[in-house]
């Protein structure tokens, strides 16, 4: 596979999942038993039609496709998938009172489809002594697929299904609490991330606009519940700030108001609200001090890099400038494609990452030197939420000494660029076949890329409106510091 | 149509901020059609002969909105638009309107990615429309018929329908929304490239695209029946019978004009999650839902539910299951000159067919006031459209 086809892979998911346009050709497709591929691309030009239930037919076909095209499939040991399946199911049939006495792991041979063919049989064998309830065996399969999935340990790894939008919902319209936490919904993979306080950073509209939250506010409960015990983070707290449709069940904080010390409890109820559409641009740009840019990048998608050049070729007619600040705090990511095409802004003839297959084989990806250099001073900030493509981009700045990174070490989640496959429920299952590195060969994964100047965003500078970050990557550029 | 519900929530780690800054605007497809399969080009297409018996002129306007900055380019400080005009005409004379021009046809298919044929091949399409010819009519006796392309598309590429309508006696205007399509080309030679695009995964995208299409319309409405007519045919049209129609981002345009503008009376969204705010009240003028099989009720798309339950007045919802998002444009009737498959399971010849005559039933039956059984149930010479129920998500 090129170099080029793996950078298709992430912007794939972009494009096939977000805009309808024609995904890459498709891999050859292996097929089970002579009927359909396993591994299906999703279709082309239209969305996938409406989901039906889970079942054992499709938690096979996504066992057999993660072992046909994961990175590690074709090595990996299929038995620990097959466990991690088993005691999902078990632990949903115990969740749901119908715990079975021959729940029993089956004997597991090390024979991929002998071992399917077992686990199969003992979970018809199951769900065949259950009650006739539907709800139950589709909880059941989902369950178990999930469990699959989990099991490659892969922040790339992920099966999207059951996914609901508000009947109601409008395009420029959110659902969940109206505002944004200082810790992401992620924290529950990477407990070890998460530092008190936890805070309001940024209030977007709904419930907690009407409750009257503030940046700064310190969150001391939430459902009873502290979001810290001592130094460790309870996962489930923060996860409960981040509802999903059709979750509506009102959140109760205790939130700290810090200059006042008042303490009070509200209760919001996740709803549809409208955040603020500039405060929603994937690329926003403003010129500060005596002409350094700053331009702040939400996402590497379609035609980022062009909207990022575009945005600061637009500043530049208002006069000179001196230096820019590339804002990636809160990047979640998007086409490496899009990275390297930016990072042709900054260099030329760079290695910006590789992109390696389990056996150690690697492409090679580089610099878009069709891209005019820029030729300014530049800083990135970041922080946990610049994740997956922003890592790329960060860690090359970094590796090359392009330009210093201000702020938090990023997210730690760029395992690599992901596949979307189309399973037969209609439902959609992806992951990495070729794992990421940086250009000098480190694993950024899970590490994430450290800042060259460590400054944390705190409660305190979200109440104040300052923000820290930004003010110390305008004393490394030139004509920043005058702002 | 959206994507959304695909994305929201449910993907861990990484991605999770990537779908909500780079996905949650719903985007209109790109693609032509995303047509499969190449062959060998065709050569030129021939749009298929209006079905009408009145002759058919069509002439280009140029509008200036001086009341507002561009949208898209706030530095322009004026709303130019390109406007195509066809109508019924005296006779059959005179050169043939073009489909578009050379740059036009290049542009756009090098902006699709498509360059698999000669660039210059559609504006080698031939129309059925007189360039300019005398319009035909009594003064205040013409229906108005406003069409909106898809994002990224065209106004020429629903000529087959516009040309169809005024073969059987409408005015229809199809509209360019600037820079919001690979080419408008004002007079002069300038050409307005696809500034939207740039920006067409960003939040609440939708919204602003089918809001500006609805402020577009009601300027073109100002020139086009208003006391100083940007058209030398204006005075044949009654100013009481205008309908629009769209495909795509054009049908989110439709519904979003009859939202803020009263003027339009009837609308038909071909296949276009909508996303226009209907007052709680609800809207009670007539609404044509059309669609392929991605907008049956209960869909991925939930605009289209949404919406039904506030059209409180004549409505219906059709869905072409072998149909696809291109099967209401011309797009179709080109792709053999593009050396592509038609996309869908219907025939190109078909779907022209089936959207002129299901358009023009609606806009017969309101703006003409004449019975239209098609619309009534289903035909059995028209198997391949089913009349939906979305109470019970079903289409029959």
């Amino acid at each position: 596979m090129s170099a080029k086809t793996v950078a298709a892979g992430l912007a794939l998911l972009l494009a096939a999942a977000c805009t309808g346009q024609t995904p890459p050709r498709a891999l050859p497709g292996q097929t089970s038993a002579g009927g359909p591929p396993v591994c299906a691309e999703p279709p082309r030009g239209a969305p996938p039609a409406a989901e039906t239930p889970t079942t054992i037919d499709v938690v096979e076909q996504a066992y057999l496709c993660i072992l046909s095209r994961y990175y590690s499939g074709p090595t990996l040991d299929a038995r620990t998938l097959l466990n991690a399946g088993f005691l999902a199911f078990t632990q949903e049939l115990n969740r749901s009172g119908h715990d079975l006495a021959e729940a029993t792991m089956p004997a597991m041979s090390g024979d991929r489809t002998a071992d399917w063919a077992a686990f199969e049989k003992l979970y018809r064998r199951l769900t065949d002594l259950l009650p006739q309830d539907t709800k139950l065996r589709e909880r059941l399969a989902a369950t178990t697929l999930q469990a699959i999935v989990d099991a490659l340990n892969d922040n790339h790894a992920r099966w999207a299904h059951d996914l609901q939008r508000a009947p109601s919902a409008y395009d420029d319209e959110q659902y969940g609490l109206g505002f944004k936490p200082s810790l992401g919904p992620q924290v529950g993979g990477n407990p070890g991330t998460a530092l008190p306080p936890l805070f309001v950073t940024s209030v977007l509209g709904g419930a907690a606009e009407r409750a009257g939250l503030r940046p700064g506010d310190i969150i001391e409960s939430v459902n009873g519940s502290a979001p810290f015990v001592g130094d460790a983070v309870t996962p489930a707290a923060i996860t409960a700030l981040y509802p999903r449709y059709p979750q509506a069940d009102p959140v109760r904080l205790r939130v700290l108001r810090q200059d006042t010390g008042r303490r009070r409890e509200v209760t919001l109820k996740p709803g549809l609200f409208q955040p603020d559409p500039a405060a929603m641009r994937t690329v926003s740009a403003v010129r500060l001090g005596d002409g350094v840019a700053h331009v702040r990048l939400r996402g590497f998608g379609p035609d980022a890099a062009d909207r990022v050049l575009k945005a600061i070729s637009r500043l530049k007619t208002g006069g000179e400038l001196t230096g820019l600040v590339m804002d990636l705090r809160g990047n979640g990511g998007g086409s490496p494609v899009e990275v390297n095409r930016l990072l042709g802004a900054f260099a030329h003839g760079k290695v910006t990452a590789y992109q390696c297959a389990a056996d150690g084989a690697c492409d090679t990806m580089r610099t878009d030197d069709s891209v005019p250099l820029l030729g300014l001073p530049f800083v990135v900030l970041t922080d946990r939420g610049c994740a997956s493509a922003c890592e790329h981009f960060s860690a090359a700045v970094k590796d090359h000494g392009l330009g210093k990174l201000v702020g938090t070490r990023s997210a730690g989640a760029v395992s690599g660029p992901a596949q979307p496959y189309l399973l037969r429920d209609n439902t959609m299952l992806s992951f990495p076949a070729k794992h990421h590195l940086a250009p000098n060969r480190e694993v950024v994964d899970r590490v994430g890329v450290a800042p060259d100047h460590y400054v944390p965003a705190t409660a305190e500078d979200a109440a104040a409106g300052r923000d820290a970050a930004l003010a110390k990557a305008l004393t490394l550029l030139p004509g920043g510091s005058a702002s | 149509m959206s994507l959304k519900p695909l994305l929201r929530g449910g993907l861990a780690a990484g991605l999770v901020a990537l779908a909500v800054s780079a996905c949650s605007a719903p985007v209109e497809p790109r693609s032509a059609g995303a047509p499969a399969t190449p062959s060998t080009p065709s050569g030129p297409a021939v749009l298929p002969a209006p079905t009408g018996a009145r002759p058919v002129g069509a002439t280009v306007l140029h509008l200036t909105d001086d009341s507002r900055a561009d949208p898209w380019v706030p530095e322009v400080k004026a709303r130019e638009l390109m406007v195509t005009v066809w109508y019924p005409a005296r006779e059959r004379s005179g050169r043939a309107a073009p489909y578009m021009s050379v740059k036009e046809s290049e542009l756009t298919l090098k902006g699709k990615r498509m360059t698999g044929a000669p660039l210059d091949i559609l504006s080698r399409t031939r129309t059925h429309a007189f360039a300019d010819a005398a319009p035909a009519g009594r003064d205040g006796s013409l229906p108005l018929v406003v069409l909106s392309p898809g994002f990224t598309m065209p106004r020429t590429t629903l000529t087959a329908l516009a040309e169809d309508l005024a073969s059987h006696g409408y005015v229809v205007a199809g509209v360019d929304h600037t820079y919001e399509n690979y080419a408008t080309t004002f007079p002069g030679g300038r050409v307005a490239d696809c500034v939207a695009c740039d920006s067409d995964t960003d939040f609440g995208f939708g919204t602003k695209v089918s809001g500006i299409r609805a402020a577009d319309v009601s300027f073109v409405l100002d020139r086009l029946t208003g006391d100083e007519p940007a058209w030398k045919g204006s005075s044949l049209i009654d100013p009481a019978k205008i309908a629009m129609a769209g495909q795509s981002m054009g049908g989110a345009g439709a519904l979003a004009a009859m939202v803020k503008d009263s003027r339009v009376r009837a609308g038909i969204d071909m296949d276009g999650t909508t996303y226009a705010r209907i007052p709680k009240g609800g809207l009670a003028r007539p609404m044509l839902f059309l669609g392929s099989a991605g907008h049956k009720p209960g869909g991925r798309d939930i605009s289209w539910d949404r919406d039904w339950k506030l059209l409180t007045g004549w409505k219906r919802w059709l869905v072409l299951p072998g149909g696809d998002h291109q099967s209401f444009t011309d797009v179709p009737l080109l792709a053999g000159a593009l050396g592509l498959e038609p996309p869908g399971s219907l025939t190109a010849a078909r779907s022209a067919e089936l959207t002129r005559t299901y358009v023009r039933a609606f806009l017969d039956l309101h703006l003409r006031a004449r019975p239209q059984p098609l619309l009534e149930r289903p035909s059995p010479r028209h198997p391949e459209v089913t009349h939906c129920a979305p109470a019970t998500k079903t289409c029959a």
